[in-house]
């Protein structure tokens, strides 16, 4: 690393800022008074980049635990993009598929992906939460999960 | 005064067998709604709703309360398990609770969490009982420029809620407030930064921002610890507190049940700021403010006692006035007008049986969460003794449906997950999360009644600093901000010296 | 493992306990086995679902429960009924949500004025003339409230207070400006004389509203007349006026003076009402007609308009949209008066 994180760190939130401010500056101010709409981003917009700029100029202050926070070995972040690739898919398939079929294969995928190779117990888990959970929330809660394929 | 009689014939209501079985059914819906993902009060009393159209009033009162005050007291236990809030009273528990049950103390913490609750919650009915009458002409003492104080009172913690660099912490409280500024302007009905999509209108859910700051970040160190199981399995759902713990726990049991209960009695206030407010206060005055943040008992103790306190404060203006302090109580009050109950002014002399009634059956209530939470505290706790990898798995899902089922829509999902790469990102670089979700809080409530109170006084900013009260607090914010930073300063001047 | 199954099925036991009621049955009973054979007649194939593009216990989810509670009580639709909730940008996300099922009619939701001021404020892409108006229910009035001590006595003495000093008299309201109590008040007080954009109006979406107007911070509460009356029976505030044709029935709002009694030729409806999914065909229309207008005869409705103080209110499905029509144009003229406009 050529330069201390906290620079990084410190430019891209002046880089939010700016778009924020950008952002702000176009919004239209109607009514009356010198308070709008627009008036507290504007605040926020530059106050983000008074403090940036301060982050910028301290010294480092990291630890070494601090660093060592970061030095994620290759693995996880495999197993981590991993998960995420799944919650997506759960997202995703949430309102087609339904809730039932989507938890269950997620957590029997998720589980199984982290690690977890009791496959009977997995599973038994998988069905069961899910189908619970189910049942709480539209029969008890009158609030309506997604039902999707697996009619009801 | 005749209100003896009234409060008698509230005894006999809440120990009627009706009253005793109707306030022990809420408040056990209310703890098992409140556990549940995403659901808070607000759902808990929604629900309950089509049940009471054919029930007698004073009964479904009771019910009512017992379910808001039960979900209150259950909402702590994701935040203390999962590092997952499921509603915005519970964030500060997590602050100590969660780090306390990663040390294998998960039982200990519950107890602690229901004990003060049961204190928090007691204290404030007793008075809640005394003042009642008197109390409801406090509770509209406050307006725009009292609020706002008030907002910047809170917001100047953010500086004691830093760990390390109170910068970095002022970085993430201002990202906070810009988050907050996302979506309908209140006051002049602009629409800021919303991108032309309708899903952020509204702006953005507070779940969304807890639950991906907490929940999920937390996820992402979980599954890189996932080999290494919670330690000490066998005392995780032991209660055993120690003697010490014990005392440790009375300074901040006594104090936030008064100053809960102040708080919840102010409308727009209630539960999430006396929880913030509380945990901030005893963090201040203690002696080792160090241990808050790492399990400390105090930091468990002071935000549950004070959300309970400021729940029960909430229903003097509801009963007293009419008036809902927050958005739980607009639903029950919606719900109590089904009931063709009317609270206002004239409540406590038309229908004494019922505005005791209720008031008493708080007591009952408050027992019986405290009996049914401590034996299935062992239980609830082994929660953190399934295999990591099917615990991770479950969070996540616990935190999908938690969001989905407030807005029933995908597209907070992705915000959600959104929000659990910026938490996870904020850990890495050592930028601390609560201040960013305190400000989430606190903010979008502070630029609201700023603008509330310039519009009224014609925008003379004067109309903060004439106002006893609101002047007050601003000295106060203004002190409890600064003083921190100087000894910090001179701290430092000393070291170099 | 086991101990949480233990909990689950005893979470499971309490709540059937207290919630055997409080689901809303999705099973549609029968296989309808409808005719289906042309134009003539329709009858719904599937389950309903009526949608409440807000959070439970609202106004909108209230009427929506009401509704369908009544529509099985009085077995006036065979088919089950679903309520569900879409919440977000004050209606506009249940909005775009039923836009989207152009072409199958069993998907309705309810709706009031923020279906016409939403849009016109650029908050929604979708208006009502993008949906399908079916029937209108109910309605319900604006309040004028102010404190007990307050120096007007009428609403022309506070209008009048109003064209001198705008900037003494603060005007509070639960919504967001450009919306219901915003305009509503706008509405009454231009007919008036006085100049829109002179009128100091203030939101507070928190719920404190009333406490405001109590403690002095705002003089006047532009509301719903249910809000104002328990405070005026307790004697704290009176009632100026109402936005109603005539005076209305009811214990305590029967003394509430109309604006139009008091010479303002004015008056705003809050309308209450349903509608359908974009492109249905007569046959679809015609057959929710007659069970609306059935519902608004019922006994079981007539309760419910009672227990909540709404008034009868009933449109056909081409009343309504003329209805519509007239009302969306005066709160552009209004809206144009404030210059709030959409993008």
């Amino acid at each position: 690393m050529l330069r201390p994180i906290h620079r990084k760190v410190s430019l891209f939130l002046i880089a939010l800022a700016v778009f924020y401010l950008y952002l702000s500056y176009q919004l239209q101010s109607f009514g009356t008074g010198p308070i709008g709409a627009d008036t507290m981003p504007k605040v926020l917009g530059w106050l983000l980049i008074l403090l940036s700029l301060l982050l910028f100029f301290t010294k480092d202050q990291e630890t070494e635990e601090d660093k060592e926070k970061r030095r994620i070995p290759k693995q996880d972040v495999i197993k981590i993009g991993g998960v995420l690739l799944l919650t997506l898919g759960y997202i995703i398939f949430l309102e087609q598929a339904g809730f039932i079929l989507v938890s269950f294969l997620f957590i029997y995928l998720c589980s199984n992906f982290l690690g977890y190779k009791k496959h009977l117990k997995n599973m038994l888990v998988a069905v069961l939460f899910p189908v619970i959970l189910y049942s709480i929330f539209t029969m008890m809660l009158g609030i309506n999960l997604p039902a999707g394929i697996i009619p009801l | 005064m005749g209100s003896l009689e009234g409060i008698l014939s509230g005894v006999q209501l809440a120990f009627s067998f009706q009253g005793i079985l109707f306030v022990f059914l809420g408040v056990m819906a209310g703890t098992l709604i409140g556990m549940m993902p995403g659901l808070g009060p607000i759902s808990a009393i929604a629900i309950m709703i089509p049940l009471t159209y054919t029930m007698d009033p004073p009964v479904a009162l009771v019910l009512m309360a017992g379910v808001y005050y039960g979900a209150v007291f259950g909402g702590s236990t994701s935040s203390i398990l999962l590092n997952a809030p499921g509603i915005s009273g519970t964030v500060a528990t997590s602050f100590d609770g969660y780090p306390m049950a990663q040390r294998g103390e998960a039982g200990k913490a519950l107890a602690i969490a229901a004990i003060a609750s049961f204190f928090g919650g007691t204290v404030s009915v007793v008075l809640l009982m005394l003042f009642a009458p008197v109390l409801s002409s406090v509770a509209i003492v406050f307006g725009p420029p009292e609020y706002f104080a008030l907002m910047v009172l809170g917001l100047t913690a953010i500086s004691s809620l830093a760990d390390g660099s109170t910068l970095k912490a002022l970085i993430s409280a201002v990202v906070g407030v810009m988050a907050v500024t996302i979506g309908i302007d209140s006051q002049t009905g602009t629409t800021r930064f919303t991108f032309g999509n309708p899903n952020l209108l509204e702006g953005i859910d507070f779940l969304v921002v807890a639950l991906g700051l907490f929940a999920l970040a937390e996820v992402c160190a979980l599954i890189i610890n996932r080999h290494q199981s919670s330690q000490n399995k066998g005392s995780i759902g032991s209660l055993k507190l120690t003697k010490k713990e014990v005392k440790e726990m009375g300074g901040p049991m006594g104090r936030q049940s008064l100053l809960g209960f102040v708080l919840g009695i102010l409308p727009g206030a209630g539960a999430t700021i006396a929880s913030f407010i509380g945990y901030i206060t005893e963090k201040k005055i203690a002696r080792k403010p160090e241990e808050f943040g790492k399990g400390a008992v105090k930091g468990v103790a002071a935000p549950e006692t004070a959300n309970n306190a400021a729940t029960s404060g909430a229903f003097v203006p509801l009963l007293s006035l009419g008036i809902p302090g927050s958005g739980t109580t607009a639903v029950l009050l919606g719900a109590l007008l089904v009931m063709d109950i009317q609270p206002g002014p004239l409540l406590m002399t038309d229908q004494p049986e019922l505005f005791w009634g209720v008031i008493v059956s708080m007591y009952i209530g408050n027992i019986f969460l405290l009996i049914l939470n401590l034996p299935l505290i062992p239980y609830i706790a082994k929660i953190l003794a399934i295999p990591r990898p099917m615990l991770i798995s479950l969070v996540i899902m616990f935190s999908m449906i938690g969001v989905y089922s407030i807005s029933f829509n995908t597209f907070d999902l992705y915000l959600l997950l959104l929000f659990g790469a910026v938490g996870y990102a904020m850990r890495l670089l050592s930028f601390p999360a609560a201040p960013f979700i305190l400000a989430f809080i606190l903010g979008g409530m502070m630029e609201e009644s700023f603008r509330q109170a310039m519009t009224m006084s014609n925008n003379d900013i004067s109309i903060f600093f004439t106002q006893p009260i609101a002047l007050g607090m601003l000295i106060a914010g203004f002190l409890s901000f600064i003083v921190p930073i100087l000894q910090g300063i001179r701290s430092k001047k000393k070291n170099t010296v | 493992m086991k101990q949480l199954w233990l909990l689950f099925i005893s979470l499971m036991a309490a709540l059937a306990l207290t919630a055997c009621g409080g689901g809303n049955s999705n099973e549609s009973g029968e296989e309808n086995a409808s005719g289906s054979s042309g134009e003539e007649n329709w009858e719904p194939e599937q389950s309903l679902e009526i949608v409440a593009p807000s959070g439970a216990g609202g106004g909108w989810d209230t009427t929506a429960r009401m509704a369908a509670e009544g529509f099985e009580e009085e077995s006036i639709i065979d088919q089950g009924f679903g309520v569900v909730n879409k919440e977000g940008g004050g209606g506009a996300v249940g909005w775009s949500y039923i836009a989207e099922k152009a072409g199958n009619p069993h998907h309705l939701f309810v709706a009031s004025p923020p279906l016409l001021l939403i849009p016109l404020n650029g908050q929604s892409e979708y208006g009502h003339e993008d949906f399908t108006p079916i029937a209108n229910m109910i309605s319900d009035y604006g309040a004028f409230a102010v404190r007990e001590d307050a120096p007007w006595e009428d609403l022309n003495e506070l209008f009048d207070d109003m064209k001198e000093n705008p900037e003494d008299i603060t005007v509070i309201g639960e919504s967001s400006p450009g919306s219901m109590d915003h305009i509503q008040f706008v509405k009454i007080a231009k007919a008036a004389g006085v100049d829109p954009q002179s009128i100091k109006y203030v939101s507070a979406q928190d719920g404190s509203t009333m406490t405001n107007l109590l403690n002095g911070n705002a003089d006047v509460y532009s509301s719903g007349v249910t809000e104002t009356i328990e405070q005026v029976r307790a004697g704290e505030i009176r009632v100026l006026g109402v936005t109603a044709e005539e005076r209305m029935e009811g214990d305590v709002v029967e003394d509430f003076p109309t604006a139009k009694e008091q010479g303002i030729d004015e008056t705003f409806v809050n309308w209450r009402g349903f509608f359908g999914p974009p492109d249905m065909s007569d046959a679809e229309i015609a057959y929710y007609e007659e069970k609306f207008q059935e519902l608004n005869e019922s006994n079981h409705w007539a309760e419910t308009r009672e227990k909540f103080a709404w008034n009868e209110m009933y449109m056909d499905s081409e009343e309504y949209r003329q209805f519509l029509d007239e009302e969306k144009e005066s709160m552009q003229k209004l809206l144009n008066d404030l210059n709030i406009q959409g993008e």
